[in-house]
Formats: C-alpha cells, structure tokens, sequence
C-alpha cells in the first residue's frame, strides 16, 4: 500500500507536476490559503517551503496541514538548519500523525544568506543523513537507536543540482541520497535542457523520479540578482539576455514563456517524470504555465 | 596636555632601553688602514649633518682632508654595494663633509701630561699622524724633517693637482696649533745624538725615497731622471723643462704622476712603457683613466734595454714582453720576446719602477728586505730600545692612509713603552660582517646609480696644477650617502625568550631576509639584513632591536625634544610630524617643511619612516599635538615597501582614534610617492583642517561652560 | 594556535572604568603570534588607554604593563603575583583561557578580558589569518584530504557539498571557498574519491561530556575535583 497519495502518483508513470508555497512572515494566512486553493486542483503535490533563504516565516507544517484541510497533496520541506535530531524527529512524528505524509529532506541554506544571520546554526544532520534518520523512524527506532511506540511512514524526496558548475561531487551527493531511500528529487531550478539531458542520461540508471526544476523569472533583473544571491541557483546569460528583450512590465510574461517552453521540452523528449514548478512569490501564475505547457503540447 | 604622572609611570614600566651597541664591522671600515667610523659618518651626511659627519671623520684621523684628497679608498673596493650597482664614492663624499664640514669642531686643546720628549724623524703622512696622537696623549713632541717644509712625501711625491698644498699646509698648521714642535731642514744623522738631546723615544718614518734602478746600459745618460727626485722637483718649486717627447718607465702611482705632471709642464708627447699587461697594472684605475684623457699612451708589455744619448736626444732601445708563469707576487712573469727590439727617441726618460728606503747606517739598525728597518709587527720597535719605525720605511712605498695608521699605532705603542706598559696588539677584535649578500638580497635592493663628483676637462686641466676633482653638492652627496647599505647595523633578536616564533619578521621583511634555521629558530643574518627597521616596528613580542643604541632610542628622543620645544613656544593647536630625516635635508623631497611649515608644526626628524610605531603617535596625541602627520620619502626612499608598512602603522592608529571618538583625520600620512600635489601644500591643508577643528572644539568648550 | 582580536578601546575604557590601578597583562604565545596580546599590543594599548585620559581630561586610572609567557598556565601569574596585588583589576590580552586562568589564581582580582578569543587557526600571510579547527574532538581530516568540513564549510556538514556551491565557493560569500570542492578535488589528487563516496552517518557532538576534561591516565585524581 502506498504511504501516500503522491507515493501513487509517483508510481502511476503519469507525467508529474508539483509546485510549491512560501509561508508568510507573520501570522495572516489568508494569502496562502488562497494559493493552495488555486492550486490543489492542477498539481500533484505542494511543497511547503521552510524558511525559504533563511529567513524566518510561519512554519513548513503548518503550510502542509493547511494544504491538507484544503484537500490538496502537500510535500513537507524540512531543512536541518534550525533542528537538531531530537526536534525533527518529533516533527516528523508530528507530521505523520497529522497525515502529513511526504518529505522532501533538505540540508537547508546557510544562516548568513537569511534575516536572522546571528542565531545559532544547527545542521546537526544534513540532507542525507536526515533521509536516513526517516526511514530509521519507519523502522521502529529513534536515531539512539531506541524503539518507537509506533512507527511513521513517509514517502520521501530529495533534491539535487543537476546544472552545478561543478557536477562530479553533486553527484556522489546524489547517489547518497539515493542510496539513503529518497525516492524522488525535484531538482534545483535548471534553465535550460542541454545540461539536464547530460545529468538524466546519467541519472536514469537509478530507480528514482526526477522532477525537473522549473523557476519562473519576472524579469532580468531578478535573474541576476538570484545569480548573485540565490544559493544553487545558475542562471544561463542567454536567458538573462532574453528575458531583457522583454518590454517594461512584461517579464514575467517572458519569464512564463520561458517556463512553458521548458516545460513543454521536458516533456515531448520524455526526459524524466515531471516538473517541479517555483513562482517564487508568484503562485498565482503557475495555473496559467500548466494550462500552457499542457495545452501546446496537445497541439502538437 | 599630558601629566607628568602618566609620563613617568609609563618610564617606569617600560623595557629599559639600554646603551648596548651589538652593531657589526662593516666591510668599509674594516678594509680601511685607520678603521674609520665610513657607515656612521656616510649616514650623517645623508642625514644633512655634515658638521657631525665631519667629526666622526676626524675622531678617527687628523688628516682628514688629505685622505679626501689622496686615499686609494680600499673602503670602495670592499663595499657591498658592488653586488647590487657600484660602490658608494666614499672618498668623493669625505671630501664633500670635509669641504662643507667648517672647522668649528676641531679640538686644538691639548695638555701636556708627560715629560717624556719624543723625536719623530720624518714628517710624512706616518711621522705627522703619530705627532699628533702622542701630542694628544699629552707628550712634548718634536718632529725633525729633512727638507725645509713638512709633509714628506705629501708633499715632495704627490703632485699638487692631486694634493693642493694649501690643504696640505691648513693640516700641518694643526700640528702646530696643538703644539708640537717643528724643526725643519734638519736632517738626522745620529740617534745616538737625538738621546742625548733628552728625547726618550724615537719614532723614524723616513720614508722610501730611493729609486730603483732600472739596471740597464746608459741609465746614468743625462735626461735620464728617476720619478722620485723629478716629481721632488717639481713639488719643490723647481721647474724643469723636460722637453716634448717623454718616456716613463713603470705601472705604479708614481709613474702616472709622472707622466702627468710631464704633460703640465708642456711636454706634448708622453708614454708610460709597462712590462706587464693592463691586468697587472698596479696604479689606481682611475688614474690612469684620468691619464689616457690627457693624451699620455701606456704601451704595455714593453720595456727599455738600453738607453743611448745622442744629439741631445735618447734613443731608447726596447723589447716586447710576453707573460709567463705567475711569480712571487702572483703575477706573472713578463718574457722578453726575442727579436721583438725596437727604438724610439725621446728628450726624457722617468724610471719609475719602484721605490726603497735609504737607512743610514749610522743610525745601527737591523735592515730586512728591500732596504727596509726590520721592526715587531705588534710594537713597532726596532732593534734599538726606544726606538720605533714605521711608513713606507718599514713597508716599502704603500699609502697615505696606511702610513698615518701605522703613526697612529707608534704613537700607542710608544705610549706604552713609556709607561711601562705590556704592549696589546690593538688588531680591532670587533667582529666583521662576513661574506657577500645572498643573490637573492643583492636583487631586492633598490638599484641607484653611483654618482662621482665632476672633474676638470682633460684640456683645462692638464694646463696646469690646479686640483682637477670638484665637490659635490649638497643634492647629489646626499643621494650619494643614501646608497649606504648600512652593514652590519640590521635588526636582531635581542631577546629569544620573548621571540614566539611568530614568522612576522619573516613575513615582513622586505629582502627575505629572516629565515628558519634547521632548528626551527628564525635567525636574522646581520650580514644580510638591510636595516629597514620593519620587522622592528611589527614584532608583536618586542623581540627584535636595532643593532645600534641610536636607532632604538632616537624617536622617542625626538619627540620629547619636539614637545618640550612646543611647551617653551606655546603654539596651539600643536601639530606634530614625523618626518624622513634623510628627506628632509638638502634637495629632500620635503625640506620644504623646515623651512614653509606654519607655526604649530614641530616637526620631529626620523631615520625612515618605517621606524615609527603606533606607539609613538599615540604618544604625540597624548602629549597634547591636535594632529599628527607622517611624512616619508616615497619612491626616493632607498628601502623597499616603507609606504605600505607606514600604512599599517596609520590605520591602526586610526582605528583608536575612531573608537575614542578624536577623528582619524587628525592622523595623515604624507607619501610623496602617491601624493599629487607638493607636500608643503598637503601640510598647509592639513594645518588648516586641525586648526579648524581646534577652533570648534574651544567653541564648544565655551558653550558648554 | 587560537586567534584572538584586540576590543575597541571605547569598550575596554567602559570595563575598567570602576577601577583605578590597572595592569595589562600580555600574552606571550598565541595571541602574540596573532598580533593582538604581545608585548607590542600590551605597550600599543597602554599608550592608547593613556591618549583615552588626556582627551577625557580626567586622569583616573594609572597603568601597569606586563606580558607573561603563558597566561594559561598559573605557575607563570605567581611571577607577577606581587604586581597584581598592587592593582585593583587585570586587563587580560590573553586568550579566554588566559583570562580564566587570572580569575582561578588570583581569587580576589577582577579579571577584565581585552580581546575577543576568536577561534583555532592560522595566519595565510601576515595580517590574515583563517579558522582552521573548531576541537570537534572527533578528528576526520583522514577521510576528507585533510580539509576539515566541519571547519570550512559554514554548515559543517559531511557527505559532500549541499547545492549552494558556485564556482567553486560558498554560498555565503563568493569570496569563501567551498571546502567540500577543494575535498574532492584533493581526494581525486590523492586518488581516494572513494572516500567522498562513503556515507558518514550523523556525528558524535559530545565525544567528551562537556564542559571537557582529558586525564592522562585514570590513576590521576584531579585536585579540586570535577573541572577544578
């Protein structure tokens, strides 16, 4: 049985698309709420962001239940900045008991990229350590290795880079975390196909889904200042460069374009499992990108 | 301004600095016959002291002039500076402190102590030297000289163009001054007698006026004259007319001398014939330059075999050389080349082939080698008690320099022999820097070229006897002294305990001097450190000190003597600069700021900018100065990366100034290498920038009040 | 060698504003090494503090300047046992440890610290110097080229580098190298990328309870009992 919904539709071999939500600073969920509604229908899953950056927001959890009251499918982002092993295991117990069944493991960005760069940094774990703390949880043991009064089970992903500048040790990266358990990766954004059909020639030897990436640009400027600022995200110049071909007020049209296109690649060549789409302050757009991307594709 | 409370507290606390001096021989000094102080009195002069320069000169020789003039300067040969372009022109810079030097410092008193009378028989460069020194020691002394003037050779050998004799007669005047007694035209002939006469010790300095013979057919033909007596007569007024075509036999000084006082008496044609080749030719190279630019021809490798006299004329028969195996001397040999005779006609020949002394054999002395008095080496004494000899006596021809360290010794000695002391070889245990720069510093010294003073044009001067060198100026002398490596004064690790291994000197070090040894301990190489000072100012342990006493403690002085000058002148707001001492004198890029700087402005004078810690202007705020500046030379300085150390030193001063809330502009740094405008105008700023501040500060004072 | 950093001067005249009689007291190993405790910095500072009563106008304080050794060591403080009785505090230039280690020999004597103790490091050149060593007491340098990860990588992590990497440097700071590439890149250098390809299950944070204590042997029996 399948330990979860999106568990099932990883396994259904159907083309996948999730997209993601960034809580707010400060306790007014309403906007929130309103993109899980806009939302739940078109995706797969939604992936609720912790701490995105570092900076400091309503929690991860509270953004998974809420998808989940609405009806939608949401995907636990859990990062090891803030936690020790002692607190991320109760949340993921938490979690689980609140039906809140997939986990996407991540290491998390640094302390100094955030707004509170002078609080204490945990990382007691990182990304593939904690991937392996869940599926010790699943076995009925804590991590000292005590046992569980009942056992959670999660369906758990992962992320990787398959655009680094520097790809050989993100690949061992990557296949420790396979080798963890993660059973899907939804992958640093990627802008364009070249240097992701190079990582899924590679990557499709292992039995994982990858959903590809994709970031929706509002404008140039915002592409350079996310090259600049933005932890493991590349933008290419020549997407930098087109979408400051756009007219004043347009990028984000250009920047949805982009996307479509990607997303419409991806899928014609049949390069991997699905799309993992971040509007970045943006959720409303992404309808719109799914409508698109799918839509032409059926032209086709 | 500053209690008297925190100042002697912080005396108190303070490392003592004490008056060792661990500073090394330099190679100048020890390559000089007289050991004279060259490092210390070359830095004075670069200082602009020259009065001071001259002084330090003179404690080491009464004659300085006539060693400006004359010194074949073995201190050039030796100087370090030969690895990195040319030598420092040492003698050059003695004659510009002697010339610029003034007379205020000489020191005529001199008492008499003993009653012991001393006769020194000969008043060449060695009689006159130990004349003076035992007159100082506080003996009657009486010097007897054969001809009717002193000086000896000095005066009767070496030309006037290259001695003028007024500079010759200013010296002996001083003897006369300091009274010793002269007694001319008296030629001794006993000793025997002079004991009689009551003097307890004798000190013969003859000299080695005898020519050698050249042991050929017709030397003795008329025209035939030896360089000793020619030059004699030329030195004593007489003026011989040796004709238009002259040939002078031999390499050394003299035969040069020769030669060229033959062209100053208008002989048109002279040639110095040489047995050797050019590699061999013992005469100073500069001469014989000087020489060649007057028209005289050496041919070298010739020599005359026979010399016949007819019409009026020399014909003169010589043979072609070749060299064989190196001799005794370690040259080597000249061969006659067979059937290589040729012949040449001349109105005069000079032999100039070398010199002995004369002993009369009355005088009941032993006699060694080439006619010279044996003595002791250590004691100088002969044979005869009470009896010493020395110069060119003793030596056979030498130098001027040599022979007054050889009076200066005598007179020690016979010091001693009078008060029936042990006699101490007084060989200078001082250590010597040893050994050559390492490549690798040769090549990180800054390359400056090497100045000589102007002389004469050849056509000018070969007119007559006037002296063909000319001083320096005030500008290039300094540059010149700039040059100094100032061996043997470097840094050293003075207190190893203290040393935490810490690799800043070696950091720092602009030559890559300091280095690790195979224990692990960092040594500072005296032979190679350039003095800089760097290292000095960054050692977080306070480890390493200047070799010198002066060095250590100089700043410190220099700014208590700036703030007690600004207390007795009561300028406000104080402004105090530490500026380059070298830079500041002559043509220095910031002699402006003596002469231009506004009133408020003390300025204190430091050996390098580099010396000036954050401890000194912090100390120069305490002490009540509203700014500080420092002030250094830039690209003129002669070390390397002093703008950048200066720097380190500035901002870290300024850092305090900040967080104590003073304002770090009160702190600039002047470096000329980077500054657009003059420095005098930047001054003039910055007076204006503190007196501005100064003034709201006293409104605000009031407002408060 | 630990790196320490001198406190601005405002600060340090706030600290030993209470008291009259001052001695600063220098270090003479680490923080003289690093340019912030040694003789130079004590005399630096003196003359500072000095320059800090002739602007206020008011001269409260008088001062005492001293370096030792070895600070952390209490057999050197007996040297400067009878300057210390004369003053009312000890403003330390050593490290914390150095500071510390005042407070246990002089019971009596306020203890002022005059630097920050930064960390465990090594100076590049002179006037810079890098964190090189946190004393996890639980050393790996074998298996990551001898590039400490816990120290150089600002999230300490183990199993190579997480997705900030760019150009070979940190995301915190294009200036700061990613210490898990210059890892691979020694490991592939030394033909051991085997070892980047092991997984590192999470790390013993507390191999000695803290605060830590190591004994020679266990016959020793510490005087004064549990951490002195």
């Amino acid at each position: 049985m399948a330990k979860s919904l999106f568990e099932e539709k990883l396994n259904s071999g159907k083309f996948l698309i999730t997209t993601e939500v960034g809580p707010p600073k400060g306790v007014d969920i309403e906007e929130l709420k309103h993109h899980i509604d806009l939302l739940k229908e078109k995706v797969d899953a939604i992936n609720v962001t912790d701490h995105q950056s570092s900076v400091m927001r309503y929690p991860s959890l509270g953004g998974c239940l809420l998808v989940k009251e609405q009806g939608g499918e949401p995907i636990l982002q859990m990062t090891c900045r803030d936690r020790n092993r002692m607190a991320l295991q109760a949340d993921l117990m938490f979690a689980h008991s609140r039906g809140v069944n997939n986990v996407l493991a991540l290491t998390g960005d640094s302390i100094d990229v955030g707004d509170h760069p002078n609080v204490k940094p945990v990382f007691d774990v990182e990304s593939a350590q904690l991937l392996r703390l869940i599926r010790t949880l699943e076995s009925g043991k804590d991590a000292a290795g005590n046992d569980l009064k009942g056992s959670p089970e999660f369906c758990i992903g992962a992320s990787v880079h398959p655009s680094a500048d520097f790809i050989e040790p993100q690949l061992i990266k990557f296949e420790k975390k396979v080798a963890a358990g993660a059973q899907f990766f939804q992958t640093q954004g990627i802008f364009e196909l070249a240097s992701f059909r190079r990582f899924m020639q590679y990557a499709s030897q292992f039995n994982v889904k990858i959903l590809a990436g994709i970031i929706v640009m509002a404008s140039a400027g915002m592409a350079r200042y996310m090259n600049k600022s933005v932890p493991g995200i590349i933008v290419p110049q020549e997407v930098i460069d087109e979408l400051a071909t756009a007219e004043k007020g347009k990028g984000l049209q250009k920047g949805i374009e982009i996307a479509v296109r990607l997303i419409r690649g991806i899928k014609e060549e049949n390069l991997c499992d699905g799309v993992h789409i971040m509007a970045v302050g943006n959720e409303g757009i992404v309808p719109e990108i799914i409508e698109a991307a799918l839509m032409e594709h059926a032209q086709t | 301004m500053v209690s008297s409370k925190t100042d002697t507290l912080r005396q108190s606390s303070r490392t003592k600095e004490t008056a060792f001096d661990h500073s090394l021989m330099p190679p100048c000094q020890a390559a000089c016959p007289l050991h004279m102080e060259i490092r210390e009195y070359i830095d004075l002069i670069a200082q602009g002291k020259v009065m001071e320069a001259l002084q330090v000169i003179r404690d080491g020789n009464p004659f300085p002039s006539i060693c400006a003039y004359v010194c074949t300067h073995p201190c050039e040969e030796s100087c370090r500076r030969v690895q990195v372009d040319k030598p420092l022109a040492i003698r050059a810079l003695k004659r510009f402190a002697v010339e610029f030097g003034g007379d205020r410092m000489i020191d005529l008193e001199a008492d008499l102590k003993y009653d012991d009378k001393v006769a020194i028989v000969g008043s060449g460069p060695a009689g006159l030297g130990c004349a003076y020194y035992l007159r100082k020691l506080g003996y009657p002394v009486t010097i007897f000289e054969a001809y009717h003037e002193l000086g000896g050779m000095l005066r009767v050998g070496i030309p006037q163009y290259r001695l003028p004799r007024q500079v010759l007669d200013n010296e002996i005047q001083r003897l006369v001054q300091i009274g010793v007694e002269i007694r001319t035209n008296t030629r001794v002939v006993s000793l025997d007698l002079l004991s009689d006469m009551g003097y307890k010790a004798i000190f013969l300095t003859i000299g080695a006026h005898q020519s050698l013979r050249m042991g050929i057919e017709g030397e003795d033909s008329p025209g035939v004259i030896d360089g000793a007596t020619f030059l004699r007569e030329v030195n004593l007024g007489l003026k011989p007319s040796p004709g238009d075509k002259i040939a002078v036999v031999g390499g050394g000084n003299v035969a040069i001398d020769a030669a060229r006082t033959a062209v100053r008496l208008g002989s048109k044609n002279v040639s110095i014939l040489y047995r050797r080749s050019a590699q061999e030719i013992p005469a100073d190279p500069e001469e014989i330059e000087q020489a060649h630019q007057e028209g005289i021809e050496i041919h070298y490798l010739t020599t005359p075999t026979i010399i016949k006299r007819t019409d009026g004329h020399l014909n003169v028969t010589c043979v072609k050389m070749e060299l064989g195996e190196p001799d005794t001397s370690g040259r080597r040999r000249p061969i006659p080349i067979e059937g290589s005779e040729f012949s040449d006609e001349f109105d005069t020949v000079i032999t100039a082939i070398g010199q002995a002394p004369q002993i009369p054999q009355a005088f009941n002395l032993r006699i060694g080698r080439g006619s010279t008095i044996q003595v002791d080496p250590v004691t100088l004494t002969t044979t005869r008690a009470g009896v010493f000899a020395g110069g060119d006596a003793v030596t056979g021809p030498s130098t001027v320099t040599e022979a007054l360290a050889t009076g200066r010794k005598a007179a020690f000695r016979i010091h001693d022999y009078l008060q029936h002391k042990y006699p101490k070889d007084d060989q200078d245990k001082d250590e010597v820097i040893s050994g050559e720069l390492l490549s690798k510093t040769a090549e990180s010294i800054k390359t400056r070229s090497r100045q000589d003073p102007e002389v004469v044009s050849p056509k000018t001067r070969s007119k007559d006897f006037r002296p063909i060198e000319k001083v320096y100026n005030w500008g290039i002398a300094v540059a010149e002294a700039r040059r100094c490596l100032r061996c043997g004064m470097g840094a050293e690790i003075l207190f190893q305990d203290k040393c935490a291994s810490c690799l800043t000197c070696l950091r720092v070090c602009p030559y890559g001097v300091p280095f690790l040894d195979e224990t692990g301990t960092i040594q500072i190489p005296a032979d190679q450190c350039q003095a800089c000072g760097i290292c000095v100012t960054e050692c977080p342990a306070g480890a390493i000190v200047l070799r010198k006493p002066y060095d250590r403690s100089h700043i410190s002085d220099a700014l208590a003597h700036a703030f007690r000058q600004a207390t007795e002148t009561k300028t406000s707001p104080l402004i105090i600069g530490f500026c380059c001492q070298y830079g500041l004198y002559g043509t220095g890029l910031l002699s402006g700021f003596w002469r231009q700087a506004k009133a408020g402005v003390q300025i204190v004078p430091v050996l390098c900018v580099a010396k000036v810690e954050g401890q000194h202007l912090l100390r120069a705020f305490e002490m009540g100065a509203k700014g500080v500046f420092v002030a250094g030379c830039g690209e003129m300085c002669a070390r390397d990366k002093t703008s950048f150390w200066v720097n380190q030193q500035i901002e870290k001063v300024r850092k305090v100034l900040d967080q104590l809330g003073m304002g770090s502009e009160r702190l600039q740094f002047f470096d000329p290498s980077v500054m657009e405008e003059d420095p005098t105008a930047a001054l003039d700023q910055f007076t204006e920038q503190i007196g501005g501040l100064y003034l709201d500060s006293l409104l605000k004072q009031e407002v408060k009040s | 060698m630990i790196i320490v950093e001198q406190k601005p001067v405002d600060e340090i005249q706030r600290m030993i504003a209470p008291y009259e009689r001052v001695l600063i007291l220098g270090c003479g190993t680490c923080v003289t090494v690093c340019n912030a405790g040694g003789e130079r910095e004590v005399s630096f500072l003196h003359d500072a503090l000095l320059l800090a009563e002739v602007e206020s106008k008011e001269i409260s304080h008088t001062f005492v300047e001293h370096t030792v050794k070895r600070q952390c060591d209490e057999e050197f403080l007996d040297l400067i046992a009878e300057e210390a009785n004369d003053v009312d505090a000890i403003l330390s230039l050593a490290c914390g440890i150095g500071a510390q280690s005042i407070a246990e020999r002089f019971p009596e004597m306020v203890v002022l610290p005059g630097v920050n103790t930064s960390f465990m490091g090594m100076a590049k050149q002179w006037g810079v110097w890098d964190e090189r060593c946190t004393a996890c007491g639980d050393c790996r340098l074998d298996d990551t080229a001898g590039i400490c990860p816990i120290t150089r990588c600002t999230k300490g992590i183990l199993n190579g580098p997480c997705a900030g990497t760019k150009n070979g440097k940190c995301e915190v700071s294009p200036e700061m190298d990613c210490a898990w590439i210059l890892i691979y890149q020694r490991l592939e250098r030394l033909g051991q990328l085997d070892k980047m390809r092991r997984y590192y299950p999470p790390r013993n944070f507390r191999p000695i309870p803290r605060p830590r204590r190591i004994m020679a042997s266990p016959s020793i029996v510490a005087v004064g009992g549990s951490h002195g």
